[in-house]
């Protein structure tokens, strides 16, 4: 069967009627968390893990995986939508990759366009949407059919070189995001060890045998950490929501963003694949451009309807083009993609290049979904922008306290234990206090998701080796990803040390 | 950058290195089928985050405490939320979804700001309902029903 078979089929499973509703429902929930200050699409992700799972619980394990990966994943995209929505409306971005759109996006909704701005943005992003899921098509296949072809020591350096690229761009020092990627591997050592059975770190406390686990730690690291910081910040929505008034973009204005949407597609793509770039950079580095290559630009800042099309293209371009190292290398390169990892995991579905050769149905499933969601973003989107606009308006009285009720409702559905509440409170608490210092959050959990198979790996390789740690150098592929996980960590130090500063915030 | 707590955060990932290194030496070494045991993992890591903590508390030295923002924080409400979270999580086994859920929220909604009692009521009440009869009821979920003892069920 080619592509195009595979497709078809994926567009059989995406089409049935229940997985119709449930992209719906991620894309318009994802939208709303898109909106929605508080919670930013790695919460809203890991909070509807458990809900997607009780809602599939009825169908069959391959079913119910496909039906829930598809609500998240539209979670995911959905939130990219929606977050431009409170940059222009309000001057303040819904999660961090839309904090270039405030630039532009707020000076046009002052002069009244703030109706063309929010159509431009969708229009961008379903555009991008569909070009990263065609590169995501014509990739999966080759990428996959590489990979199968690594071994052990090739599959632990290209991990390393996954966390080495994601804590190399997290966050203001470098030293904290490595820590945080260390003690994330080290907390999922925790738990019966799967290779040799034997029990580590539990001191004979049952509920510590299965080890920590990962969407207890993610809900209460990013849901109640944004949480606890709302409540002890006393942060408040304040200023007005700016009117929306004509909502079809004229036509200088689809002549304009033609090319900054164009551009914004390729770039935000192949920056979305590379892994630890992400949606905050490509925004940031596409705005950039279009500001560089723009005939007259003093206009940006100013209200120009490119300095809206190009982020919001370029970071759905990446979301989507964040898939592809997930899906096909099994590899996610951001803390959202992390998530969804954990979430596939949690089905028993490995991602990565047996994931196209035994699970089809889901591989492909997800795949179609996307584009369907993506349409039904569209026209979520175009009309109903006023209805949501309001959504900003949700007092954080309510708010706030019912994150933290979904929180426990979600935590105690899967887990039923009290142990993990427990937890849950905890990670919220060490959540709040890293992140509010800048210790970076995303690779703490990439290293959680990761950190079995990196072992698993590394011993797998070490025993076919007989012990010698040469062997990972000694494959020539594993050993280029292992100088290129280094040189991703040694090149911003020397940038640092030529007074050029490298400040990504925590990306999405 | 808080200088303080870099350092005191710095001084709790060191312990928890060593604490990983002396705890993996008391795991077996040998592993059947297996070169490596299942010590040398949480071993090597547990040396890379000594070594990545002791880089952070020197950075502490280096650089300068930039500005001492110290807005007033609102440790009072927070107080009182995470109290109120920490007995709901304890409890919700004993006193039931429904009852804990209700008090939590009311709690929650209340300390957020006061007033508005009734519609407090309602939406607390229309939360924990909602969420038990969907989940118990409708997809056939397994949580804890009102208590035994109010003699109700």
């Amino acid at each position: 069967m080619g592509t195009l078979d595979f497709l078809i089929n994926g567009f059989s499973v995406a089409l049935q009627w229940h997985n119709l509703l449930f992209a719906f429902f991620g894309v318009l929930i994802g939208t709303a968390v898109g909106v929605l200050p508080g919670i930013g699409p790695m919460s809203g992700v890991a909070l509807l893990i458990p809900i997607s799972s009780t809602l599939t619980g009825g169908l069959g394990a391959e079913d119910a995986a496909v039906s829930s990966i598809i609500l998240l994943a539209g979670v995911y995209y959905g939130a990219m939508y929606g977050g431009s929505t409170t940059s222009i409306l309000l001057n303040t971005p819904g999660e961090s990759s839309s904090v270039m759109t405030t630039l532009d996006g707020y000076q046009m909704a002052k002069q009244g366009r703030a109706g063309a701005a929010l159509a431009i943005s969708a229009i961008g992003s379903f555009i991008a949407g569909l070009f990263s899921l065609v590169g995501l098509i014509l990739l999966a296949q080759p990428l996959s059919e590489i990979a199968l072809r690594f071994g052990p020591p090739e599959y632990f350096s290209l991990m390393l070189l996954g966390l080495a690229a994601v804590s190399g761009l997290a966050g203001k020092s470098m030293t904290k995001a490595l820590i945080m990627t260390v003690f994330g591997l080290l907390l999922a050592t925790i738990g019966m060890d799967n290779v040799s059975g034997v029990a580590r770190f539990t001191y004979d406390i049952p509920v510590l045998y299965n080890g920590l686990e990962f969407l207890t730690v993610s809900v209460g690291l990013f849901a109640l950490g944004e949480v606890f910081k709302t409540i002890l910040h006393k942060e408040a929505n304040e200023g007005t929501i700016a009117k929306i008034t004509r909502i079809i973009p004229t036509k200088q204005d689809m002549k304009d963003s033609a090319g900054p949407i164009a551009r914004g597609s390729l770039l935000g793509f192949f920056l979305g694949v590379l892994p630890g770039a992400g949606a905050t950079l490509a925004s940031f580095f596409s705005y950039v451009m279009e500001k560089k290559i723009s005939k007259n630009p003093e206009k940006f800042g100013k209200g120009a309807i490119e300095g809206v099309a190009s982020p919001e293209t370029a970071n759905n371009a990446a979301a989507g083009g964040a898939m592809i190292p997930l899906l096909t290398l099994g590899i996610p390169g951001s803390g959202t993609t992390a998530i969804l990892m954990g979430a596939f995991i949690m089905f028993n579905i490995q991602p990565g290049p047996l994931l196209f050769e035994e699970h089809p149905q889901v591989a492909w499933g997800l795949i179609a979904s996307m584009f369907v969601g993506n349409v039904m973003l569209l026209i979520l989107n175009l009309p109903l922008v006023r209805i949501f606009a309001q959504i900003i308006a949700t007092p954080p009285k309510y708010l706030i306290p019912l994150i933290v009720a979904f929180s426990v409702f979600g935590v105690y559905a899967v887990q039923v234990t009290t142990f993990d509440l427990v937890l849950l409170l905890a990670c919220g608490v060490v959540g709040y206090f890293l992140a509010s210092n800048d210790f970076p959050l995303p690779p703490l959990v990439l290293g959680l998701v990761l950190g079995p198979m990196i072992e698993n790996n590394m011993r797998r390789a070490l025993t076919a080796s007989n012990g010698d740690y040469m062997i990972f150098l000694q494959k020539p592929v594993s050993a280029v990803f292992l100088i290129a996980s280094l040189l991703w960590l040694v090149i911003p130090l020397v940038l640092k040390w030529k007074g050029k500063k490298v400040d990504i915030t925590e990306s999405m | 950058m808080n200088k303080t707590f870099d350092r005191y955060a710095s001084i709790a990932f060191l312990a928890i290195g060593i604490l990983f290194i002396i705890e993996s030496r008391k795991i077996t070494a040998s592993a059947y089928g297996s070169e490596v045991g299942p010590n040398i993992f949480p071993l090597g890591l547990g040396l890379v985050l000594v070594v990545l903590s002791l880089r952070l508390l020197y950075e502490t030295f280096k650089y300068q405490q930039t500005e001492k923002r110290r807005s007033s924080l609102d440790y009072k409400r927070f107080g009182i939320i995470f109290v109120a979270a920490f007995v709901y999580c304890y409890f919700l086994e004993d006193i039931g979804y429904v009852l804990s859920t209700f008090l939590f929220l009311l709690i929650g909604f209340q300390t957020m700001q006061q007033g508005k009692i009734w519609s407090s009521i309602l939406i607390s009440g229309g939360f924990s309902f909602g969420v038990y009869y969907l989940f118990v009821e409708v997809l056939k979920g397994s949580l804890p029903g009102l208590p035994t003892w109010l003699g109700l069920s």
